[in-house]
């Protein structure tokens, strides 16, 4: 790690140690960088993704490590699809082990969840030799019905993560919904605003269900004030599914992310400073040109 | 065995993870052009039958499954020091392959030393197995040789022993496994087309999908037959193809199955029609030993996407090209598919089922084991076709429905009117006239004493006590304790139907239904019938009070009557939450409601307050149709908002209560009552 990231992470962490008692908290700027997700059940990379990571400066990857689901038989939630590590990522690029928890484990209180996972994505590192593990992201398509439980909840995996890392660099990020920006921001250091599923399935006629500016309009007066400091994900997926029995594909043109990105950092400029795209694939890359996917990672 | 550790593992190691499942549907398939036996649940049964065998057991118990300790115990008894060292070994290769599966789905993910030591275990194993692969038990050491080999990631020797060593050995269900670990081994060290062919000689479905997963499109499909016409996989490519076009076609019509749909693959109208194109030029082409194969698909297809006159066409022309034995049933039965949903109703397709039927009916005695193709087809034939054609006589349907499987989707005997219910029984048990009814008959088994109940039940629905006397009267007491579960007789036993219920629930616990033998001893059902029929009969002469009491019983009892009262038992089987009054019945919350609408006008203040109380009971107003409740709850701005709807009848009952008895009601029965608690604090305020 370079002195300057150190310099920047300490300098976060004191920011929130000393702000913590006020009302007000300071919104830290996070350190800059490109990111991705890596969304698949074996971290195997081909040329082309690893040729990625290179061209575009990538230092981190939010790699999903496992889901948690509710387990019908037990009323437990349980881990599923967890990745194998086929093969490694270049030294340069940090992981951030990213946990999938699906909403329904938020319905009620499951006592020690918290520590199992963190516990999980430790022994996950330990026995894959995966080192410099600094940060743990957890995504979950919270609601307000389960928002209350859910913070507790990070709560819990905040206090298990500095018993279990190292306190100094044990970092929690959550993914955010457009549509949770109007909620109480989340107890923790950021949040990942997610910039895709943004529109209602059922319309898709008339806008993309992936994203749509109209759709992220109402929600671009929410940024500024939004106290907590956010990295931006774009997605440069394909949804395909049947509908009435004709199949649909959903992409978003490279203009519509780029006006997207261009108004959301009209409403908060340092939501430029990270950077995501949602999710690393052979697939992914070819969909769009250089220079789209160059525009979405300039700062 | 441990169920499928095998062939599961050799999912996880052998090929690459897929995100999604893949998964079966209970929306049956009509194309399946080939007999094959999922080679996971052949060589699992095969297994366990040599176990089974091996520890001399004799039971009839199909779901034997291996335990060590059994075939240890055996072993040791026998002398058979190869097969104790054999089993004790596989145990160990088990424990390492559970470490696999912690990996997924435990919370405790392997530490470094349980990988280490997994890895040591493995090649003990491994080395062990090797050098028994010449011993009694070669095949079974040879194949616990290759799984080690498998799980250590040693791709390359397996391929190397399977071709110099073990594709020599005797046939054996061992062999096929280790065949199935050379397929794998191949497929691992990309040689992928080597090993398509033969996880289809094989039948591995699971294989073949995580092999084809992303080549099952036409042009996929297409660029495959390019290559090798005859390919093994083709049959399952086309198979997978044409019966993902059917789930597409479902999700239009709703004919799908009960659990949802799960898409593997979508296919639209567009690529359908490719495919029909090409299925015409492969025929044409004559590369293909299986042109019926082609030809069928091509009709199927074209009945999926409403190209029914073509569909036909194609369909007796493929019955008339070459191909298996199975491919030709598979063809005759998409024939009479295809030709009954399009049939004008008549004597002539009338008798063209009774043929076609009964041949079917041949079909499924002569299956297979684990093939339920032609029970499958029978099942989608009668809900998607013959229920929908025969829904104008009801007589029929019932009787095609008794007579021939179905999912029960498209008829409900519970719900038929009690008139065509009669009716149906007086046809069963008449001589049959045509060769459909003849066919019917053969086929239906009925019981007369269940009918009686069935139909005596549907006059109680109506209010018709006099003949739903004469029905239940011809059944005896020993009926229900025979044919009805522990909890119905013990709900049925405990619960009064003269316990106001809005007033006091009769809660019971159902695990105590188990604590002793409850049986009838008396015709419940008929004695409830009996008291009903004397009470209203007599309603009319009842004067005053007198009438207004009677009212409040009879209240009582259509309450507690009703599928939301507490003896629902008299007029269902079994209660469901989402239960509400069906068709054919009569409402018997509103008839209380009616009831008790004549005594809240009582000059007895005492009555009147019971049968205010009574209306405010929400459970009366379940299916009374536009009704609201008193008050609710709606989402409004991210919040969950209480509203009142001061109109509610419920509302009402409850305002003239409480004018009343004033702000603190004398009756323990109305302090009680939180609901009415809740009520009054909102009325003190708002009135």
């Amino acid at each position: 790690m370079s002195i300057r990231r150190i310099v920047i992470w300490i300098g976060l962490l004191l920011c929130l140690l000393t702000t913590g008692c006020n009302e007000q908290k300071a919104i830290v700027e996070l350190a800059e960088g490109n990111a991705v997700y890596y969304w698949r059940t074996d971290l195997r990379l081909d040329s082309a993704e690893r040729a990625f990571l290179g061209r575009y400066h990538i230092n981190k990857v939010y790699c999903r490590y496992f889901d948690v689901v509710m387990d019908d038989a037990t009323g437990e939630p349980k881990p599923n699809a967890t990745i194998s590590f086929s093969d490694t990522l270049p030294d340069s690029i940090e992981i951030i082990p990213t946990v999938y928890i699906t909403e329904d484990c938020m319905h009620e209180t499951h006592e020690g969840l918290a520590e199992k996972i963190v516990k999980r994505i430790r022994q996950m590192n330990e026995t894959n030799d995966i080192r410099n593990v600094r940060e743990i992201q957890i995504d979950c398509d919270f609601t307000s019905k389960s928002c209350k439980r859910y913070y507790q909840f990070l709560k819990e995996v905040r206090l298990s993560l500095t018993s279990h890392f190292s306190p100094l660099t044990s970092q929690l990020s959550t993914t955010i919904r457009l549509h949770q920006l109007a909620m109480e921001a989340p107890p923790v250091d950021y949040g990942a605003l997610m910039i895709y599923n943004t529109g209602d399935p059922r319309k898709w006629e008339e806008r993309n269900p992936i994203l749509d500016f109209r759709d992220v309009q109402p929600y671009l007066r929410r940024l500024e004030g939004y106290p907590l400091p956010l990295a931006a994900a774009y997605p440069v997926f394909q949804w395909t599914r049947t509908i009435q029995g004709v199949r649909v594909d959903h992409t978003v043109e490279a203009e519509v992310i780029l006006r997207v990105k261009q108004a959301m950092e009209s409403e908060r400029s340092n939501l430029s400073r990270l950077i995501i795209t949602y999710h690393l694939d052979k697939d992914n890359i070819e969909r769009y040109k250089p220079e789209t996917y160059e525009e979405i990672y300039h700062h | 065995m441990k169920r499928f550790i095998i062939i599961s593992l050799m999912a996880a190691m052998t090929l690459p993870s897929i995100a999604c499942g893949w998964y079966g549907t209970d929306n049956y398939y009509l194309f399946s052009p080939y007999t094959g036996q999922n080679f996971k649940d052949r060589v699992e049964k095969i297994c366990n039958d040599n176990w089974k065998a091996y520890i001399g057991e004799t039971s009839d118990n199909e779901w034997y499954s291996f335990h060590a300790d059994d075939v240890l115990k055996a072993a040791r008894k026998k002398g058979d020091a190869l097969m104790v060292s054999y089993v004790q070994n596989l145990q160990k290769y088990l424990k390492c392959v559970g470490v696999e599966r912690d990996k997924q789905y435990e919370w405790d993910y392997p530490t470094k030393e349980e990988i280490a030591a997994q890895q040591r275990d493995l090649k003990a194993v491994r080395e062990y197995a090797q050098g028994k692969t010449n011993s009694k038990l070669r095949s079974q050491h040879a194949l616990l040789f290759m799984r080690c080999n498998m799980v250590l990631g040693r791709h390359q020797e397996n391929i190397n022993f399977w071709e110099q060593t073990a594709s020599q050995f005797i046939e054996t269900v061992y062999k096929d496994m280790m065949k199935n670990i050379y397929a794998g081994a191949l497929y691992k060290m990309g040689r992928e087309v080597e090993a398509g062919q033969l996880f289809a000689e094989m039948d591995d479905y699971e294989s073949l999908m995580t092999l084809y997963y992303k080549k099952r499109s036409y042009e996929a499909i297409r660029q495959h037959y390019m290559q090798n016409p005859t390919s093994k996989a083709l049959p399952w490519l086309l198979t997978d193809f044409v019966n993902n076009a059917q789930e597409a076609a479902d999700a239009i019509t709703g004919g799908g199955g009960a659990v949802g749909k799960q898409f593997i693959r979508d296919i639209n109208n567009q690529e359908s029609l490719q495919m029909q194109q090409f299925c015409e030029l492969v025929v044409r082409e004559g590369k293909t030993d299986y042109p019926i194969m082609w030809k069928m698909a091509k009709a199927w297809l074209e009945f999926l996407v409403g190209k029914k006159k073509e569909a036909v066409d194609d369909i007796l022309a493929a019955a008339k090209l070459d191909g298996t034995a199975r491919m030709k049933d598979n063809a005759h039965v998409l024939l009479l598919y295809i030709t009954a949903s399009q049939a004008k109703p008549g004597q002539a397709l009338d008798d063209y089922l009774a043929d076609e039927l009964e041949w079917l009916k041949g079909k499924q005695q002569e299956h297979e084991w684990g093939d339920a193709f032609f029970d499958h087809f029978e099942n989608r034939l009668t809900d998607q076709v013959l229920v929908p054609r025969y829904r104008s006589n009801p007589v029929r349907l019932t009787a095609i429905s008794h007579a021939l499987d179905a999912n029960g989707s498209g008829f409900d005997l519970d719900t038929l009117n009690v008139a065509s219910t009669e009716k149906f029984l007086y046809y069963v048990n008449s001589p049959a006239n045509t060769k459909f009814d003849k066919f019917l008959k053969r086929h239906i088994v009925l019981n007369d004493t269940a009918m009686s109940d069935i139909i005596g039940t549907k006059y109680m629905r109506l209010c018709q006590w006099d003949k739903a006397i004469k029905w239940l009267n011809t059944v005896p007491v020993d009926y229900y304790n025979a044919h009805r579960g522990k909890e119905y007789l013990y709900y049925s036993l405990v619960r009064q139907w003269d316990v106001e219920p809005w007033s006091q629930r009769q809660w019971l616990d159902a695990s105590k239904a188990w604590d002793s033998d409850y049986k009838w001893w008396k015709q419940r059902k008929l004695d409830f019938c009996k008291e009903m029929q004397e009470m209203e009969n007599s309603l009319s002469v009842l004067k005053g009070k007198e009438f207004e009491q009677r009212c409040y019983n009879l209240a009582v009892r259509y309450a507690q009557a009703s599928i939301y009262g507490d003896c629902w038992w008299l007029l269902r089987n079994y209660k469901s939450c989402m239960d509400s009054v069906r068709v054919n019945e009569v409402d018997l919350g509103q008839k209380a409601i009616q009831m008790l609408q004549k005594v809240a006008v009582s000059s007895d203040p005492v009555l009147k307050r019971k049968a205010l109380f009574a209306l405010g009971y929400r459970e009366l107003y379940n299916d009374v149709k536009g009704t609201k409740y008193w008050t609710d709850w709606k989402w409004e701005d991210g919040e969950s908002v209480q509203i009142y709807h001061r109109n509610a009848p419920q509302f009402l009952a409850f305002q003239a209560l409480y004018e009343q008895t004033g702000d603190q009601p004398q009756e323990d029965y109305i302090r009680r009552c939180d609901e009415y608690d809740l009520f009054r604090q909102y009325y003190r305020q708002h009135h």
